[in-house]
């Protein structure tokens, strides 16, 4: 019997990266809706302050799921439904889907660093504020989260375009993130 | 864990593809009721603070930041006092507990989903169970907008529908899938 499954951790990990992701994109979606900043106005101070500590919190647990991965390698899925372009399309993906959910949540962090405005983790413990306010560079890394997020998504709908294709061709391949 | 080494048997394909819906369904509901949970505590109710808002305050470096015109910028705080006056007292407390409750089940359907696709004897029971929930879910959520008004319904009805009639769908096949199950 081969080591055909992800191990717990990584399967954990993988679905709570799955909510968050999408939990950030809607919320960012509505609160961009909300009034701009200002004394009588601080309506963004709550979901901004969610935002960046979920996006922060994902770096790690990416780095966990990296770390998992990595140390714990299942055998490659053997079965004639898997041909060897969908092991390619899938190997790709996985890799930059990797990257781009990384730059995403770094450039969000470091945007957010030149906005003038500070992070406290969780609402415990402030982080150091390495930045300085500048419009400038919060622009650009601003600009650089903005187009590496719709790139995420798009990414996250070949993604999920590929286990919906495997869960209802039955082939068994798509279990091997959902045992624990 | 011992699954953890055993070989990936598969399960009926019904419940493969049930469950790989109710997975990918979950994760979007997790977030769109997460989403409705922080828009009710983040927007206060009127008379918590003022009734009327004051004017939009929009300097040009945050909308040339933002990509704004002055008219969209002074627009966002009109369509935060519209939620606040159409809201009904009881409508934010509602919305905090039925959007803290579908955010439960939506994990429960991504688990059940999960369970679906493993194919565990339970599962189909346990499915029919939590999309029965979340139809209920759906309906509450209808029927609290219907009471509101147009602003609200607007807001919300055309969703809840989409959502009843997702999960309606997804109940119907468990259920199916269930008796399939026993008679089989």
């Amino acid at each position: 019997m081969a080591n055909k499954a992800y191990r717990p951790t990584a399967v954990i990990t993988h679905w709570l990266i799955a909510v968050s992701i999408f939990f950030l994109f809607i919320s960012s979606w509505w609160m961009l809706a909300l009034p701009l900043p200002g004394p009588e106005f601080q309506f963004r101070a709550f979901p901004f302050q969610l935002h960046k500590n979920l996006g922060i919190t994902l770096v790690f647990l990416l780095f966990l799921l990296l770390y998992v991965r990595l140390r714990h390698r299942p055998v490659p899925e053997q079965s004639p439904a898997m041909k060897p372009w969908m092991h390619k399309l899938a190997a790709i993906d996985h890799v930059i889907l990797y990257l781009v959910i990384f730059a995403c949540c770094i450039s969000g962090y470091i945007s957010s660093s030149f906005s003038g405005w500070g992070t406290t983790l969780w609402w415990s413990v402030d982080l150091y504020h390495w930045g300085w306010e500048d419009e400038d560079l919060n622009m650009l890394f601003s600009d650089i989260h903005l187009w590496t997020c719709w790139a995420l998504l798009g990414l996250i709908a070949v993604h999920i375009s590929g286990a919906i294709y495997h869960a209802f061709g039955n082939d068994g391949i798509v279990r091997r993130m959902l045992r624990l | 864990m011992s699954e953890n080494v055993e070989h990936l048997e598969t399960g009926p394909a019904w419940a493969s593809a049930l469950g790989v819906v109710a997975i990918v369904l979950g994760v979007l509901l997790v977030a769109a009721h997460g989403n409705e949970w922080i828009t009710q505590y983040t927007i206060p109710a009127v008379g918590e603070t003022v009734s009327e808002l004051p004017p939009a305050d929009c300097p040009q470096d945050e909308l040339e930041e933002e990509g704004l015109t002055v008219a969209q910028c002074e627009q966002m705080v009109s369509n935060l006092q519209s939620i606040r006056v159409s809201r009904p007292d009881w409508f934010r407390s509602s919305q905090l507990v039925v959007s803290a409750v579908g955010t439960g089940l939506a994990f429960a359907s991504i688990l059940v989903g999960a369970a679906l696709v493993n194919y565990r004897r339970w599962a189909a029971g346990a499915a029919v169970v939590v999309f029965g929930a979340l139809v209920a879910v759906d309906v509450v959520t209808f029927i609290t907008a219907v009471q509101t008004g147009p602003i609200l319904r607007a807001m919300y009805l055309w969703d809840a529908l989409l959502w009843f009639c997702l999960h309606l769908m997804m109940m119907l096949g468990a259920i199916v899938g269930a008796q399939h199950e026993q008679t089989a």
